[in-house]
């Protein structure tokens, strides 16, 4: 499952799961920064949790495994209203870093962690903006999660 | 850059789903291949071509009995294929060895953190590897299994050198083997790296002891990326052992520290500082542990 839809499409197992997205999948929207596992710019949810896709075999995601990536976010009021607080906030600036930057933050507030700039902090320290814009996307996230709707809240383990 | 049709295309995966199953693998000749948990250091490598590609590669990241945390008497064992965000998150783990859950914290970021792995990190065998120190204070015994049976190996003893590691052909490391810790006392994880998260140490380090009646009772002290492995600084240990931790204690662990430790430079740090602070980090702990 790809953002909410049903996939199937053939690949070499050892493939990375960033390029499956991008070249077999056509999803263009995760980007690949060093391809190394230290920008996060690749960032996508495998099974709700965030991932660098070019770190992981795309043979290492089961059938039936649920992928987001940032083309995902419109499908979710969550996901909109993420996009909208990165406008409104000017949290983009090169943008490069954006698509893994709001995955992060989109899965920080399903997550329904306690908001403290730890917690937030925390959740983003994987992605690294190189214009080091994070005041404006940490604004962003605060502000969308004053406004987060019930219904993007992950069930807990105990409730699943 | 890596297009697409890089190294990796050719290898074939093969899944297990259970340690028996993983072994028989490892053991027969035509299914024999690279293992891969996390990917967040091989995947580099093969990338890289740091190492060749595998032909053939065996995802362990389906097989759950890598995955358990677990209660042996008082002791704790812990599966090569938790994830550095369960070290950080198990109850378990905060309560009976904080120092390990405060370093699986500090490994790269949420992404990182939620593929790569203990086993992982153990078998990479880096220097600068965040998990090693820690399992060094706690009386760690590496498990490691083959199609023919289990063995248990102590960590000092199972760190070879760099990056090589006690590991024979058909065996894989099913888990660790921990000392948890016990009534009265405290232990303590410190890393110094250019940023807190998605930084390689440029020194590390993790101590265990006790302090009681104004008396180093007992002190383990591992310190990483100081050496070609992660070591204990035995030398340190025996010194402050039966000692009060005034001024004149710390000063002399201190020097002793950086007088024993023989890092190198490279891109992260230099050797004088790596002495330097190793010193410091040591003076750390034992005030650490008088407080």
């Amino acid at each position: 499952m790809v953002n909410g839809e049903e996939r199937t499409v053939e690949f070499p197992p050892a493939r990375r799961l960033l390029d499956v997205l991008r070249e077999d999948l056509r999803l263009t929207g995760t980007k690949e920064g060093c391809g190394e596992g230290e920008c996060g710019a690749c960032t996508v949810l495998v099974n709700g949790e965030t991932v660098v896709s070019c770190l992981m075999a795309a043979g290492q995601v089961r059938d039936g495994a649920e992928i987001m990536t940032v083309e995902g976010l419109e499908r979710s009021e969550g996901g909109r209203l993420l996009q909208r607080m990165y406008q409104e906030k000017g949290a983009a600036q090169c943008g490069f870093c954006i698509p893994g930057m709001i995955v992060s933050s989109y899965a920080y507030l399903r997550r329904g962690e306690s908001l403290s700039d730890q917690t937030m902090r925390d959740a983003h320290a994987g992605n690294i903006c190189r214009c080091t814009g994070y005041e404006k996307i940490m604004e962003a996230v605060a502000a969308a999660a004053e406004r987060w709707p019930r219904s993007e809240l992950a069930k807990t383990e105990s409730e699943s | 850059m890596s297009a697409v049709g890089s190294k990796l295309e050719g290898a074939r995966m093969m899944y297990p789903g259970t340690l028996v199953e993983a072994l028989g693998l490892l053991e027969n000749e035509g299914t024999r291949g690279i293992l891969l948990a996390g990917g967040t250091d091989l995947m580099v490598q093969w990338e890289a071509g740091v190492r060749a590609a595998p032909e053939r590669i065996i995802d362990l990241s389906g097989v759950g009995e890598l995955k358990e945390i677990r209660a042996v008497g008082d002791r704790l064992f812990i599966g090569a294929g938790v994830t550095h965000r369960m070290l950080r998150e198990s109850a378990v783990i905060q309560r009976g060895f904080p120092a390990l859950a405060a370093a699986a914290a500090t490994v790269g970021g949420r992404q990182i953190q939620a593929m790569g792995t203990l086993g992982g990190s153990l078998a990479n065998a880096s220097p600068a590897g965040d998990i090693a120190p820690s399992l060094l204070v706690a009386d760690t015994k590496v498990v490691v299994a083959s199609a023919k049976g289990e063995r248990t190996v102590g960590l000092e003893a199972f760190l070879i050198d760099y990056r090589k590691i006690d590991l024979r052909d058909g065996e894989l490391i099913v888990g660790v083997e921990v000392a948890t810790l016990k009534e009265g006392e405290k232990e303590q994880w410190r890393k110094l790296g250019p940023r807190a998260a998605q930084a390689i140490s440029k020194v590390m380090g993790t101590y265990r002891g006790k302090y009681e009646g104004g008396r180093v009772v007992s002190f383990a002290v591992a310190l990483g990326s100081v050496a070609p492995k992660a070591i204990r600084l035995p030398d340190v240990e025996a010194f402050v052992v039966g000692r009060e931790i005034d001024r004149k204690t710390l000063e002399e662990a201190e020097a002793l520290t950086s007088s024993l430790v023989k890092p190198i430079s490279d891109i992260r740090s230099t050797a004088s500082y790596r002495s330097w602070v190793s010193g410091r980090l040591v003076r750390g702990f034992l005030e650490h542990l008088r407080e």
